[in-house]
């Protein structure tokens, strides 16, 4: 197999081999916003049909189906609602999103274009962390170019439409990632999510019809309208349609960020897209999703082919593609403690199994530092993830405890010696 | 959610009164046309305070407070729940370095502390010259620079504790 990553001929990156593509003229010539403009002729309701047929899910972390969550959406066409980009990206070792707008911001206007002509939304948002400060100015810049084109505004292209597309900055906090918590933060309060239902395509932004997308999502859909769903279904398998984004980090010669067709095997990608092991060191695992995804053993992730269902079969997910690759070196006892910190630290506190849950899990770690940790305490953590499992508000807790329990099943003896090693007799 | 550490350095708060420079008023009115109500424009409002003065003391909370109708201790909450935003004096230049998996792999952590001691401070203190805050952070969402660190508005991509104290040394 050749190095396929950022082939031209893929979806989502097809752009950025050519210079200076955020700039809207040079998006123009290559093609951009045409489709767009043909989307304007077309049925909204036939745009969402199309959108459903490819079969394109939620590249946030869930993998719902896009076309789906759009359907529960009103079919008024006057009443008032929005468009809310995630472009949060906060689950650690995820930066696809990041890499995709820096370079090419206008695939994202253009998708979220045509989504709103779709949706019938006046108005939307693109929700970014704050620490995306760069790309948010990139942003900017981009929403200027195409309302100067009157591609955004009052009667778009003379159809009649009006969307106004804005950029939001977060200020530092993994929770307004998730959609509701993204709702509250931009209601300009704490970004604690709300319990669901109403879901958001109901009850979201203002008490308003919201639909939350996340941005590779969108960036799909001018490539899906304009060579069709059946073009799309190409790539990938029934269940998991198309090309996705993959950001790569830890013990590979290349980490960044690729596209490849959905159900490309994690070895092709360790192997070929990434350049090998670092220092040619040995695999032992991989967290195959984001930080929030069970690991895998080595062997495990020889195997395993990179769509929604095989990762799921082996017991994880694929979450938001984010892979990172741990070699022979890595202590996987480092890697639970560093992954239940950032869970502790990122709890909204709302909810007790996820407040106390995420604090307890994380306490194991603080008296192994302190040589009061044993062996019996990994049962502890099993017990602990186990309790925390939906029972909150959001998914959190579970996020906390997926990897938690995963890590226990994998690696268990590793994770007894990691605590008592330097447990006081 | 904000940090436990806590910053232990706090200066007094200056008793002048905080208003937003000419320029910063005219941007402040662009954004509230981009929402549907006032409350909404509050992140960026802070952003945009936070940007002239570095950091969001009473005062400033105050005149926030009284220009866009919100009850103080609402934004006091609001500030205290983002990590991005400072209740407390910092420095010039704001170094952020993540802490989370892929970055500690390649020894994030470990520079981090090494920053602490080279620069004799703690988690968001000023340096004594007032150039520099440090601040431990999550994923930065650029894993592929691991180690990484985020100066100001900027990623920065660095190798070990001692490259990056050069690029902090260079810092005015
Ligand atoms: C704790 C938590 C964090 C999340 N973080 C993100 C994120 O950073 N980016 C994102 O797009 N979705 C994130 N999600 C998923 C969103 O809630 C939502 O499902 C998604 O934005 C919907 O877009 P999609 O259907 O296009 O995936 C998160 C969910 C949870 C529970
Ligand atoms: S599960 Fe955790 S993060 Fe989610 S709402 Fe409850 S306390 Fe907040
Ligand atoms: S783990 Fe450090 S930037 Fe993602």
């Amino acid at each position: 197999m050749k190095n396929t990553a950022n082939n031209k001929d893929y979806a989502l990156l097809s752009y950025h081999h050519i210079p200076g593509v955020h700039n809207i003229d040079i998006f123009e010539r290559a093609g951009g916003y045409e489709t767009m403009k043909e989307c304007f002729n077309k049925e909204p309701e036939a745009i969402k049909e199309e959108v459903k047929l490819s079969g394109l899910r939620g590249r946030g972390g869930a993998g719902f189906a896009t076309g789906v969550k759009w359907g529960f959406f009103t079919k008024d066409r006057n009443a008032k609602k929005y468009l809310l980009c995630n472009a949060d990206e906060s689950e650690p070792g995820t930066f696809k999103d990041r890499y995709l707008v820096e370079k090419n911001p206008h695939i994202l206007i253009e998708g979220m274009i045509i989504s709103a002509w779709a949706l019938a939304t006046q108005k939307g948002y693109i929700y970014i962390r704050g620490e995306f400060y760069q790309q948010a100015m990139i942003l900017e810049r981009a929403i200027k170019e195409a309302y100067a084109k009157g591609y955004l505004g009052k009667n778009i292209l003379g159809k009649g439409f009006d969307f106004d597309l804005y950029v939001h900055r977060g200020a530092g906090a993994y929770i307004c990632g998730e959609e509701t918590g993204m709702i509250s933060s931009l209601e300009g309060k704490k970004g604690q999510p709300k319990l669901k239902p109403p879901f958001p395509a109901i009850k979201g932004y203002r008490g308003l019809p919201t639909m939350v997308n996340n941005v590779e999502s969108l960036a799909a859909i001018p490539w899906i309208m304009r060579h069709g769903a059946a073009a799309y279904k190409q790539w990938g398998t029934e269940k998991s349609p198309g090309t996705k984004l993959f950001s790569i980090s830890g013990d590979v010669n290349k980490p960044g960020v690729i596209e490849v067709p959905l159900s490309t095997s994690l070895k092709d990608i360790i192997e070929i897209h990434c350049g090998g092991m670092r220092n040619g060191n040995k695999l032992k695992a991989v967290i195959p999703g984001g930080s929030s995804a069970p690991i895998f053993n080595a062997e495990d992730s020889y195997i395993v082919k990179m769509d929604y269902e095989d990762v799921a079969a082996k017991g994880s997910m694929l979450g938001s593609g984010a892979i990172i690759v741990l070699d022979e070196t890595r202590n996987m006892g480092d890697v639970l403690k560093w992954t239940l910190e950032f869970y502790h630290h990122e709890s909204c506190g709302q909810c007790t199994p996820c407040r106390e849950g995420t604090g307890w899990l994380e306490s194991v770690f603080k008296r192994r530092e302190k040589g009061q940790a044993h062996k019996s305490d990994i049962d502890l953590l099993d017990k602990t993830a186990s309790s925390m499992r939906g029972q909150t508000i959001c998914a959190l807790a579970d996020a906390a405890a997926m990897p938690t329990q995963g890590m226990i099943k994998v690696f268990r003896e590793e994770l007894e010696t990691y605590v008592s090693a330097s447990t006081k007799k | 959610m904000k940090s436990p550490e806590k910053s232990t350095e706090k200066t007094p708060t200056t008793n002048e009164p905080f208003a937003f420079s000419a320029a910063n008023l005219e941007t402040y009115k662009e954004l509230l046309t981009r929402y549907d109500d006032v409350e909404s424009a509050l992140l960026p409002v802070l952003h945009l305070a936070q940007e002239q003065t570095g950091w969001l003391a009473e005062n400033v909370i105050t005149y926030i407070s009284n220009l866009m109708s919100i009850p103080e201790i609402k934004i006091k909450e609001v500030i205290s729940f983002y990590d991005m935003f400072y209740d407390v004096p910092v420095g010039r230049n704001i170094v952020q370095v993540c802490t989370n998996i892929s970055c500690s792999m390649f020894g994030g952590r470990e520079i981090y502390q090494g920053l602490l001691k080279h620069f004799d401070t703690g988690y968001l203190t000023p340096t004594r010259d007032g150039r520099i805050s440090l601040q431990k952070m999550e994923c930065l969402g650029a894993c592929e620079l691991a180690p990484c660190m985020r100066v100001n508005d900027d990623f920065v991509a660095i190798t070990d504790l001692t490259s990056a104290i050069h690029k902090l040394e260079e810092l005015p």
